[in-house]
């Protein structure tokens, strides 16, 4: 399995810089954090096509933890040191029935920079696996991406923003980018066998906010 | 190679004898010398220079140097209309899908649409007297689907030869046969004709990813009689039926999984109308007409893991209807019509497709047409649709023509066109099993039915949509035409027209709420407002007595006014090229899907007084969107589309003076291929064909 991670920032502490505020009066002070982007994640990748025509995988499920920033061994699914996990185009979210942590999540409409801070009234959810109701909800067109039958792809949608309450209590956002190896969306045209194999790689940039604030 | 034989056998044809001669053809609308007789266009036999909205007229001749064999073949190569490739071959009028043209043959309405679309594949050509294409809503006249225009097919039992016998061969095994046999009386005319065609040709189904070639076998025979009873009193019967065999190899695919199936379908179409046509007086005459047709499909696979899945459609629709023509005065006409529809579908995606779904309409119309002088010719005109399963409809139109010397005239048209929901939209029960148990709801009976399923315990979400469901209403459509006619000199002609529909109550699925397991439940919905809008420009040129040109351009903008207004308010985004979302641009938006900003196309002919003919056709038509691939919905330029082709087609002739004709001709000579945008289209394909007419006595 190739990961390539990119860490922008090695050390988060170090990437966080005070900087005055140009709006208003200039009195407040913000705290941005820098985006990091992961790339190719894989997320129970594709190993075959079964006799009923559907994708066959080992069900497995990649556990993320925001915090460090690297993928956390799924014999630590039932800690606190994952925040996110990704298995096909399911996310969980460390609380509720997928973890012991206190994780929860929404689905922002709008752009990532422009999330600066999440709204007050902001309303996390929690994964609870017995009513098939997730933080993230599954489908097509409910939360970030959708599936077109013809082309049989999973297209991100543009403007959806997944804002995350960490498994200890911190706030992070994400965007999802691509869930086709090589971080692109694969074309239309793409062959059956590309479509079936690269599938199920997930290209996200997030940012994590270590303080607690609600502000990025 | 099997081509190379096709060339050698069309050459040889091209050396083949030397006379061309057939007067009965009716004269192409672009043709400056005649004027020939519009019928579709106010119901009323009028000559083509007093219409007072946009008409096409393809006559049989054009029909038959095309080399053209459905109605798709010569359609496509009209301005302003394109081919579509979803639920068989369908046409696009002005930017309008072809759930807004109705088809017409004889002035009775075919049914039988899945999706909304009408395979016009299925309607032969080799007996039409000639095809009438109206542009703009038409609904005052003829009710519902008439909103982008009306397609009539014309056949005339007075028209052909004792008997005429066609054979054609072409690529893909495709074989054309037609017979053509008449017996005329004094009072009496009988026209009959048989129409076989098979080929191993292309195939495309619903959701389908692989377009395998499949073999089609189509048979169709019309049948007229035309009788006059007195000199004032006639009687008209036409009978069309078909019959269609498909191969099916099938692979389904949806939500990653893929369906392989193998399986027949069968397609059965049986039209007869009846008319009985009264002169009471110079000025007044009357006709009463019935009309019944049943459309009926059935789809029988059987899937790789041996379940056998069958699918059935069964259409039917009869109509009662009288029109009285009157002429109040030399300047003043008027049209009263009156009748009632009955229409029934029988599905196996409804509930039971042993129930037939029911819709019964009445309707009456009339028309005033008033020449306050020789220059001016005003018309208007309304209809009034009552509908038992859905809302009524209005539908009232105006138009003017305005002659304001022998070279220049004006048309003007405005107005109102409706589609009434379809049965789909009402009825459909449908859950698909294969792709994650989704469920589609027709609106007359979602609530019903989502009601019940509550009752049970299944359903677990009802969203706000849930509640807007009610009886739907119309689709209705706004059209203004305005045409500019020029005849530059006596062998050139141009004409101008711009468009623009406006359309609201578009009908589209919507989710109003999920199961309990979390898999969606659609219905329909009155929501979506949309226009189209453009020019097109056509022109003829007669440069000698054997070679002439001719061609035609439309420019189309199309949009979603709800989109559109979403764009403006910044809430639509698309994706920067790192995958980064960023706010939409109104100038990135492209419109609606499957339409193209250009559409071209020039046609060069040769015709000899020996009857050699040669045309040489190339068809362009610029790119379209076909698929969001950045999660918007919306389409910009981030989406996928298929790229902007160009066909050339050409054929060429001869007829003898002992009846005997011949022809061979190339379709898309430069092998243009989009497997998946344009299923329809096959590669290059030759043909050759011969016929024998057997000549009429002068009497």
């Amino acid at each position: 399995m190739k990961m390539n991670l990119k860490k922008v920032a090695m050390g988060l502490g170090l990437s966080i810089a005070l900087v005055a505020c140009s709006k208003d009066e200039g009195t407040e002070v913000v705290v941005p954090v820098s985006a990091i982007t992961v790339k190719d994640l894989a997320a129970d990748t594709v190993t075959g096509l079964g006799l009923d025509g559907r994708p066959q995988s080992a069900l497995t499920t990649t556990y993320y933890s925001l915090v460090d920033n690297k993928v956390i061994a799924s014999t630590d699914a039932a800690s606190t040191k994952w925040d996110i996990a990704f298995s096909s185009t399911k996310i969980l979210i460390n609380g509720g029935t997928s973890g012991p942590g206190i994780g929860g999540a929404f689905v922002y409409v709008g752009l990532f920079d422009a999330l600066k801070t999440i709204p007050a009234d902001s309303n996390f959810a929690t994964d609870n696996s017995n009513a098939a109701s997730y933080a993230i909800p599954l489908g097509s067109g409910k939360a970030w991406y959708t599936y077109d039958g013809l082309t049989t792809l999973v297209s991100p949608i543009a403007g959806r923003v997944l804002v995350i309450r960490t498994a200890t209590g911190k706030y992070a956002k994400i965007e999802i980018i691509s869930y086709y190896k090589g971080g692109v969306t694969l074309p239309a045209t793409a062959s059956v066998n590309d479509k079936l194999f690269k599938q199920r790689y997930y290209t996200f940039r997030y940012a994590y906010q270590p303080n607690g604030s609600k502000t990025f | 190679m099997k081509t190379t034989r096709y060339i050698i056998l069309f050459l040889v044809l091209l050396q083949g004898g030397n006379l061309f001669a057939q007067s009965r053809f009716v004269k192409d609308t672009l043709d400056v010398s005649t004027d020939s007789v519009v019928v579709t266009a106010t119901r009323t036999e009028r000559k083509l220079s007093n219409i007072t909205v946009p008409v096409t007229i393809i006559n049989a001749k054009t029909i038959q140097q095309n080399g053209s064999l459905r109605l798709t073949d010569i359609l496509k190569e009209q301005t302003g209309l394109n081919l579509t490739s979803g639920f068989g071959a369908g046409i696009q009028l002005q930017g309008l899908n072809p759930d807004y043209t109705i088809i017409l043959i004889n002035g009775e309405p075919l049914v039988g649409r899945t999706a909304g679309v009408l395979d016009l594949n299925r309607i032969a050509l080799g007996n039409i007297k000639k095809i009438e294409i109206v542009k703009g809503p038409s609904s005052s006249l003829y009710g519902s689907e008439a909103m982008a225009g009306v397609i009539n097919i014309i056949t005339d039992a007075t028209m052909g030869s004792p008997l005429t016998i066609g054979l054609r061969y072409g690529t893909y095994n495709t074989v054309d046969a037609n017979l053509e046999t008449k017996l005329q009386t004094k009072n009496f005319q009988y026209q009959g004709f048989v129409n076989s065609y098979q080929t191993d040709g292309y195939s495309i189904r619903p959701n389908s990813n692989s377009r395998v070639r499949t073999p089609i076998e189509r048979y169709s025979t019309t049948q007229q009689i035309k009788w006059d009873l007195s000199s004032k009193t006639n009687f008209v019967l036409n009978t069309r039926y078909t019959n269609e065999q498909i191969q099916n190899e099938i692979a389904v695919e949806n939500n990653g999984v893929t369906i392989y199936s193998i399986g027949k379908e069968n397609i059965k179409d049986l039209n007869a109308s009846a008319s009985l046509n009264h002169r009471f007086s110079k000025n007044l005459k009357t006709s009463l007409r019935t009309y019944t047709t049943t459309y009926d499909a059935v789809q029988n696979l059987l899937t790789i893991n041996g379940l056998p899945y069958r699918d059935v459609l069964n259409h039917n629709f009869k109509r009662i209807e009288n029109q009285t023509d009157w002429e109040l005065s030399k300047n003043l006409q008027a049209v009263f019509g009156a009748g009632a529809v009955w229409e029934g579908v029988k599905s196996s995606r409804y509930d039971s497709e042993k129930l037939r779904k029911q819709n019964d309409i009445q309707y009456a119309f009339t028309q005033w047409e008033w020449k306050p002088s020789e220059k001016l010719t005003l018309i208007g005109g309304a209809r009034f649709d009552q509908n038992t399963q859905f809302a009524s409809a209005y539908s009232p139109k105006l138009s003017m023509l305005y002659k304001l010397n022998p070279q220049h005239q004006f048309r003007f048209s405005i107005g109102q066109g409706f589609k009434a929901p379809d049965f789909r939209q009402l009825f459909l029960d449908f859950t698909n099993a294969a792709a994650g148990s989704y469920s589609v709801f027709g609106a007359a009976q979602a609530q019903q039915v989502i009601a019940r399923l509550d009752a049970l315990g299944q359903i677990g979400n009802l969203f706000p949509n849930y509640y807007l469901l009610k009886a739907l209403k119309p689709e209705y459509s706004n059209g203004m035409h305005f045409t500019w006619d020029w005849k530059i000199n006596p062998s050139s002609a141009m004409s101008v027209q711009l468009f623009r529909n406006d359309i609201k109550n578009l009908i589209e699925s919507q989710q109003v709420g999920t199961y309990i397991s979390g898999a969606q439940i659609f219905s329909y919905i009155n929501i979506g407002r949309a226009f189209t809008t453009g020019f097109e420009v056509e022109g003829q040129h007669q440069f000698n007595a054997n070679w002439s040109i001719n061609g035609g351009y439309q420019y189309l903008q199309t949009g979603d006014k709800d989109q559109i207004a979403a764009i403006k308010s910044g809430t639509v985004y698309t994706k920067n090229s790192q995958g980064y979302s960023r706010l939409m641009k109104l100038n990135e938006y492209v419109g609606l899907p499957n339409t193209s900003t250009h559409k071209l196309q020039v046609k060069l002919n040769y015709n000899s007084p020996k009857g050699y003919y040669l045309n040489l056709r190339a068809i362009y038509r610029s790119r379209w969107a076909v698929n969001n691939n950045n999660g918007n919905e919306v389409f910009d330029n981030g989406d996928v589309f298929a790229s902007g082709y160009v066909t050339i087609n050409s054929a060429a002739g001869k007829s003898f003076k002992n009846g005997l004709s011949i022809q061979g001709g190339i379709d898309n000579i430069s092998n243009y291929i989009d497997a998946a945008n344009l299923p329809n289209l096959p590669g290059r394909t030759f043909y050759t064909s011969i016929k024998y007419q057997l000549q009429q006595n002068k009497n």
